[in-house]
């Protein structure tokens, strides 16, 4: 009886937290339309000033609260707002997307540069040096009290806002209706700005009540805030009492799960090392019910259809590729051939994404979840070189698997079903399957007459099969498949009505793309021979879909470009060195320049790959195309005559 | 305001027909949609017969973009149902209706941006080949509706880049390579000119001859009276009238509606 209260206690006050970020995200959401996924890194960055400024600078937590929460938090999100948000306008989903999780990444990366990780802080909980209540036989600390008081201000103070002052009552009618709110004398970029900054209010203010609880580590403070996520679902994303109920269940099911629970699951062992995964467990279910979306078409206006290579081009690509590949292989250093191939892997595995995002317009942010089990499948393999063809199966069905599982679902709710899994598998897959922080070693499959344990050789194999894979995909977007993905993307509503089984189509293609990431993480395994959980964990993939993004989502070059960029942006520092520019070590330069590029390129669907396309055609234009020797493809004739 | 006093309306129903006559090939069955508090089609009963042109027609917000939405099975009604060839198809997916037959287009366009005219057709003439038994090649039947819809002059080029009458075309041509036995067209002539559109009214008679049920919602009153074997007319979700396009033009609920809308 007494653990039932004290747990009840424990999971009504962390179901405070929850609730308070997911207000703020919904009140964002509500009011501009745009799901920001980088609420989870605004609380953390409030954390962190919040902890600068009483830790660091010793100001008194009475001046420091006010001056986070009040001050520096709302301006942060009213800066967004305005330099990065309003200039959206209107943009698809798929956009604002990119462009919040860019934000995200890019926030990370500055948390990293400004607070080392490396160092340890600690946050002091609120009022720690009060004596702890007893309240009917459970101990509460002020710390805690305080949370549920916080949480309870905050909803009676927007209650307040929405339904007395005329600017709330303004921000319920933005969304509904533009015009009318315009009308009413509100200008809707003013209200926007206003929600953006009450937004990072709350998230601030979740951000710093629960570091003492769990540390200022950045990818932490993110994480937790971004469980919050799913009780703003269970809002529907739209109503703020049942986002409030929602957070208050998340944290109970969260408090009673290891006692309650888990232990009278079968498998119980199992299921008690999915405890971190629970919000996302829970957020998963939520998207498996909410109402089924009514089938809309995708926007399609300015997207190019970049130019399509026929066979004998895409072979006499791969040819040179080869050939360069060798010459590499005898340039480079083991240590430089090492990264080099890792770079190709990386394209191998964004080849799965220009098939499923780029090609048929779904959004995944679990691609390094396959990759992962693909690595995973190899590790068990031995020396044999089918780990690849396991690693590619085992993946391809957890991608099935998905698929089926969210079938109904498209936009930003595939977005988050396929976050809520990698997460999801971080936490209960990949960290104690391979051990938490620890590793995993493998060995190299072997092949006959081929040394598989030459660097060199090995380097040339994944030239070779990222060479193969990325024919393969362009025969396919040639071809009736390509088509059919390309319709699916611009309309699922006509595909449908044209006897498509839409369902099935997705399930195929999210199969397809799984297996080539797992084919991918095989490789990856098998080159490093040593892998660790932290090499998939979902914000990598994060990265790999804007660092797509950035090169060009449904290109080839724009696998290549993308792999290239990511895998480059660590080493930066190193081959700035050679030149004389010193970085600071631990910047996460991924994060940081990954996002910064996707944001500032996030607007322009084509990414890099779309304008040196668009380039290459006004060259041939200029020139005229004697020079290519292949007949031009359809996509190829109808940039020639638009 | 609403033409037709609320209190004593008596949904009006195509007693001429029954769902399970032979000649009928769509039957829309005392269908009703809401939305929220907009009743947008309420039990409206339309008969569709192979061989002829059905118009619908009605001002705008009448509920004929809805009751095309409830047909193909994009919108679930509140009450009613639609049958396909004699068949009840209420509870079928989009995806199987349209294997039963049924093709249409979108008033506001769901074309295929990306791909060209020609492969818009050609991608619905190998979706057909893939669930229909019927194995001719995709690509003759592509290049063979190409020119029935008269968009050789354009085929090359990518949908987005088309005006939207001609994209309309393209959405004509798509729906074609189906094959279907049923054929919904919204708002076809828009967007077309004079030349054009007189083109399409001669196709339509022709798909119709052919053995096509055709149900077309068109604004420009001169095509409409010249393709249509029988019309309905919606106002405010209600069918207010249905018959012959003279009879329908003298009616005075139909001059009522249309006067209506336009103060
Ligand atoms: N998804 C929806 N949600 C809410 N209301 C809707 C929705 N779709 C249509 N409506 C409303 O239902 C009514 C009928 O709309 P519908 O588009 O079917 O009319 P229509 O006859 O096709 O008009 P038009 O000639 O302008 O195309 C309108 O009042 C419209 O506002
Ligand atoms: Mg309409």
């Amino acid at each position: 009886m007494d653990q039932l209260l004290q747990l009840t206690v424990v999971g009504l006050v962390v179901g405070c937290v929850y609730a308070l970020t997911a207000t703020g995200l919904v009140v964002t959401y509500t009011t501009s339309g745009i799901f920001n996924f980088a609420h989870g890194a605004i609380g953390m960055l409030g954390a962190f000033s919040y902890w600068q400024l009483t830790v660091k600078w010793h100001w008194p937590v009475l001046l420091a609260l006010p001056v986070v929460l009040l001050v520096l938090a709302p301006l942060f999100g009213a800066t967004i707002e305005r330099i990065v948000m309003r200039p959206l306008h209107g943009a698809s989903v798929d956009v604002t997307l990119v462009i919040t999780l860019g934000l995200l990444l890019f926030f990370l990366g500055a948390a990293n540069y400004f607070w080392d990780q490396g160092q340890t802080r600690v946050l002091p909980e609120l009022l720690a040096s009060w004596k702890p209540v007893d309240i009917g036989g459970v101990v509460v600390t002020w710390g805690q009290i305080i949370i549920v008081l916080a949480a309870v201000g905050v909803a009676i103070g927007l209650r307040f806002l929405f339904s007395t002052t005329r600017i709330g009552i303004a921000m319920r009618g933005v969304v509904d209706d533009p015009d009318l709110c315009a009308m009413s004398g509100a200008s809707p970029a003013r209200i926007q700005q206003l929600s953006w900054a009450i937004g990072a209010g709350l998230a601030a203010l979740a951000g710093i009540l629960v570091a003492p609880k769990v540390g200022m580590s950045a990818l932490q403070l993110t994480l937790l805030v971004i469980n919050g996520y799913a009780a703003a679902l269970f809002g529907r994303l739209k109503s703020l009492p049942r986002t409030a109920v929602g957070g208050l269940l998340l944290g109970l099911l969260v408090s009673y799960y290891p006692v309650y629970v888990a232990p009278h699951l079968p498998f119980s062992t199992t299921f008690g090392q999915l405890e971190k995964a629970v919000p996302m467990i829970f957020l998963g279910v939520l998207l498996l019910f909410l109402p089924s979306a009514r089938l809309r078409t995708a926007t399609t206006v300015g997207r190019v259809a970049p130019t399509v290579p026929g066979l004998r081009q895409s072979l006499a690509g791969g040819g040179v590729m080869i050939v360069l590949a060798i010459a590499l292989a005898s340039a480079l250093s083991s240590a430089n051939l090492l990264i080099a191939g890792g770079m190709f892997i990386s394209a191998l595995s964004l080849l799965s994404l220009v098939l499923l995002t780029g090609y048929s317009g779904q959004t995944s942010l679990c691609v390094l979840t396959f990759f992962g089990l693909g690595a995973f499948a190899m590790a068990h393999s031995g020396t044999s070189p089918l780990g690849l063809v396991w690693g590619g199966l085992l993946a391809a069905a957890a991608g099935m698997l998905v698929a089926l599982v969210t079938a109904r679902l498209r936009g930003l709710y595939l977005a988050l079903a396929t976050f809520a899994f990698a997460k999801g598998m971080d936490v209960g897959f990949f960290n104690f399957k391979l051990g938490s922080g620890q590793s995993l070693q493998l060995k190299r499959f072997e092949l006959p007459l081929i040394d598989t344990s030459s660097e060199k050789t090995f380097f040339f194999l994944t030239v070779v099969v990222f060479v193969v894979a990325a024919i393969g995909v362009l025969a396919v977007r040639r071809g009736r498949w390509g088509r059919q993905l390309t319709a699916l993307n611009d309309s699922p509503a006509a595909c449908a009505t044209l006897g498509v089984n839409t369902t099935i189509t997705k399930v195929v293609v999210f199969t397809a793309s799984a297996g080539i990431a797992g084919v991918a993480g095989a490789m990856f395994g098998a080159q490093q021979e040593i892998i660790t959980p932290s090499q998939f964990d979902v914000l990598g993939s994060l990265a790999l879909l804007l660092a797509l993004r950035i090169g060009g989502i449904n290109t080839i070059t724009g696998a290549l470009f993308g792999a290239f960029t990511i895998g480059l942006f660590p080493e930066m520092p190193q081959i700035l060195g050679h030149f004389g520019v010193t970085l600071p070590d631990k910047v996460q330069l991924t994060f940081l320049l990954t996002g910064i590029a996707a944001i500032s390129i996030g607007r322009d669907p084509d990414g890099l790959g779309g304008q040196v396309s668009k380039l290459g055609l006004r060259l041939r234009q200029q020139f005229g195309s004697s020079s290519t020797p292949a007949a031009p493809s359809y996509e190829e004739a109808t940039l020639v005559h638009g | 305001m609403s033409t037709v006093d609320l209190e004593t309306y008596v949904p009006h129903i195509d007693h001429q027909y029954d769902p399970r006559d032979p000649e009928v090939a769509l039957y829309v069955d005392e269908v009703s949609v809401r939305f929220g508090g907009v009743q947008a089609v309420s039990a409206a009963t339309i008969a569709c017969l192979a061989g002829q042109v059905t118009g619908l027609i009605g001002p705008n917000g009448a509920g004929k973009t809805t009751t095309f939405n409830v047909i193909t099975g994009l919108e679930a009604p509140t009450s009613g149902k639609v049958f396909l060839g004699n068949e009840d198809v209420s509870g079928l997916t989009p995806y199987k209706r349209a294997r039963k037959g049924l093709a249409r287009t979108f008033q506001r366009l769901e074309v295929f941006g990306t791909l060209t005219a020609r492969d818009n057709i050609l991608a619905a003439a190998e979706f057909r080949r893939g669930w229909s038994k019927d194995k001719s090649n995709p690509r003759a039947v592509a290049d063979q509706i190409v020119e029935r819809v008269g968009l050789q002059h354009v085929q090359h080029e990518r949908v987005d880049m088309l005006p939207t009458g001609l994209a309309r075309l393209v959405e004509l041509g798509r729906g074609l390579a189906t094959h279907p036995r049923v054929l919904l067209l919204d708002e076809p002539a828009s967007g077309l000119d004079m030349a054009e559109s007189e083109a399409l009214g001669d196709l339509l008679i022709d798909l119709a001859q052919e053995g096509i049920a055709v149900l077309v919602v068109e604004h420009d009153v001169d095509l409409v009276m010249r393709v249509c074997d029988r019309i309905h007319v919606l106002d405010f979700g209600r069918i207010i009238s249905v018959g012959f396009p003279k009879d329908v033009q003298a009616d005075p609920a139909v001059q009522a509606a249309y006067l209506g809308a336009e103060d």
